[in-house]
């Protein structure tokens, strides 16, 4: 869909629908409605659907070509190398780029989990249905090894571990031996330490963050033999989300 | 029962407010709040003032609906939350109409009013809804009335239009949360 | 097939400018040449190439009714309406393969002009699929790579992996 113009004639187009002519009396009853409604400027599709239409689980189990994105990645990843100054400059922007789409996946993931049933949280998850939101830690990131790399990738990632060190307890780690966006990409030598997937880091920066855990995340790469592209998502919790795990836990929160 | 129901960013910007009466038991659906010269301000200023309640409900109850949360007894106002896990708050600030029991019946609200509110009166004292904002029933079609809101809100989230923190502006969701206030409420 | 077990000696791709920009040594059995005489092996077969391709002979059509419909189909002959070229379908490919009977050369062009050169002992059967296999492995790691610039050296670590592991699974 591109941008909605302000044509006057889209206008007179939507107005003219049954669909918006049936419902504009409706808006009007209320005055504070009508007060922040300042010209519409609505387009609406051929076929009269705009995306309040369509349900959110139509594309839920939908196959997406691995091919196209591969190319749109690939695309998102040369734009992103446009005017940087360095390794960490890329992953920052692509890490930018991946920040809002968190944000967004975290509220489909529960809209498609409450609105069937057959929950895919609650796998990981303590609770049944209906999903709760994360409150503490380990469910936080248990939301995230499953639920959400299954969305994302349809599987599940390949290891979530706390780290050992007394220094650092607010970092954990999620593994994924082979992530898929990294599949088709080879780092210049010059940039071995380079790792696309700070774009997923992003991603789960996004879900952490809209979910008042303050992270950072970042995409390190720790090649094995057997999987040269295996990558581990380093995440870093905030000191004021480690005091409020504090406080939950004298307070038996779960 | 009158409603103001408003969606504030987890950084308290408000994203959208609509003020809308129930449409059960014989309602037209047209807000009459009990203050009609202040309800304007005072509504989003109860709202507001319940976000505090409504920050500490959050880490100890782990639903997205939170219920009835607050209640401020001289607009009789009661506020329900629900939190979407991308930390935006959906609040609705529910008034009940003056009873008839109450000493005299409806003087108090405005005269163009008369008509329509003493039918919905008489009518939705037996209706469970308008009578009792904190009854089981009233908060179960509140969480109806939430769920529906957070579908539509979910969908304009997802618009690459769109991005976090924005204001909603869409007429479309407009009509949405209108009809989905006629269906429940 | 036991033939299939015999080798794949190198690969070599060149640019649609005859320009060497991929060359591996899979099996030895080939002599080594030094990195400029595969430079001017990539160029010379280039040239070649395209000689082959301009000397493709053209063969009378049976019926003597030139209509400009016929003659439309042989993409690089505006002037020999009476003849075309043996499979008017498909365009000139020019020059195949090359065999002795030491080793076998065999050369598939992609639709943008990149040449794949795959040297493969004589006795090696379904070339055909390997150098498909290859070109699609190409098209996978070094197409998609963001960090690929076209027409330049490849230089991906995955293809690299990829094509290694296909071609030892296969032996």
């Amino acid at each position: 869909m591109a941008a909605p113009p302000r044509h006057a004639t889209m206008q007179s187009i939507s107005n003219g629908s049954t669909a918006q002519g049936t419902d504009r009396p409706q808006t009007q009853q209320t005055p504070q409605a009508q007060l922040s409604q300042q010209s519409p400027g609505l387009r609406v599709p051929s076929n009269r659907k705009t995306i309040y239409d369509r349900h959110l689980n139509r594309s839920r189990n939908a196959e997406l070509s691995r091919a196209s994105f591969a190319f749109l990645f690939g695309e998102m990843v040369t734009y992103a190398q446009r005017r940087v100054t360095g390794i960490q400059d890329l992953e920052k922007r692509l890490n930018e780029q991946g920040y809002p789409l968190g944000l967004r996946l975290l509220d489909l993931l529960f809209y498609r989990s409450t609105s069937t049933s057959s929950s895919a949280l609650s796998s990981s998850s303590t609770s049944s249905s209906p999903p709760n939101r994360p409150l503490r830690i380990i469910t936080l990131l248990h939301l995230i090894h499953g639920p959400l790399w299954r969305l994302l990738f349809n599987r599940a990632a390949d290891a979530l571990e706390h780290s050992v060190s007394p220094d650092t307890p607010n970092e954990y780690m999620i593994t994924d031996n082979d992530p898929m966006v990294n599949t088709y990409i080879s780092a210049p030598r010059d940039m071995s330490m380079l790792n696309c997937a700070a774009y997923v880091a992003g991603i789960i920066e996004g879900v952490c963050d809209g979910c008042g855990f303050e992270t950072k995340v970042s995409a390190h790469n720790q090649p094995t033999e057997l999987w040269p592209s295996r990558t581990v998502f380093l995440v870093r919790f905030g000191d004021p989300v480690m005091e409020r795990e504090k406080v939950l836990e004298r307070a038996g929160v779960k | 029962m009158s409603y103001y129901f408003t969606i504030l960013s987890p950084t308290d910007t408000p994203l959208f407010n609509i003020a809308f009466g129930t449409s059960k038991g014989g309602g037209d659906g047209i807000a009459r709040f009990r203050f009609p010269e202040t309800a304007q301000y005072m509504n989003q200023f109860i709202i507001h003032s319940s976000l505090d309640i409504l920050e500490e409900a959050q880490w100890t109850n782990g639903g997205m609906y939170l219920k009835h949360i607050d209640t401020y007894p001289p607009a009789a106002a009661y506020i329900t939350a629900f939190l979407t896990p991308s930390g935006a708050r959906f609040l609705l600030l529910h008034q009940p109409p003056h009873l008839p029991s109450s000493t005299s019946t409806s003087s108090g609200l405005g005269s163009s009013s008369l008509l329509g509110t003493a039918g919905s009166t008489t009518r939705a004292s037996s209706s469970s809804i308008a009578a009792n904002p904190t009854s089981p029933q009233t908060e179960e079609a509140v969480r109806q009335f939430m769920n529906e809101v957070y579908e539509s809100y979910v969908k304009t989230a997802m618009s690459p239009f769109y991005k976090q923190g924005m204001e909603i502006k869409s007429p479309v969701f407009r009509t949405r949360v209108t009809a989905a206030g006629k269906k429940w409420l | 097939m036991p033939s299939n077990t015999r080798g794949v000696f190198s690969l070599i791709i060149i640019n649609k400018a005859g320009g060497l920009i991929y060359q591996r040594e899979f099996q030895s059995g080939l002599r080594n040449l030094s990195t400029n005489d595969y430079l001017v092996l990539a160029g010379t077969f280039h040239g070649v190439h395209a000689i082959t391709r301009s000397i493709t002979p053209k063969i009378p059509i049976a019926q003597p009714a030139p209509s400009p419909t016929t003659s439309s189909t042989g993409t690089t002959a505006p002037t020999a309406s009476g003849y075309s070229y043996p499979n008017p379908g498909v365009p000139v490919s020019g020059l195949d393969y090359l065999e002795t009977d030491k080793f076998r050369l065999t050369c598939f062009q992609t639709l943008t002009g990149t040449k794949f050169l795959l040297f493969t002992d004589p006795l090696t059967g379904s070339v055909d699929t390997i150098i498909q296999k290859i070109y699609e492995l190409y098209a996978d790691y070094v197409m998609k790579n963001p960090f690929y610039q076209i027409e330049m050296p490849v230089r991906c670590e995955a293809f690299d992996r990829h094509l290694g592991a296909w071609l030892r699974g296969r032996a």
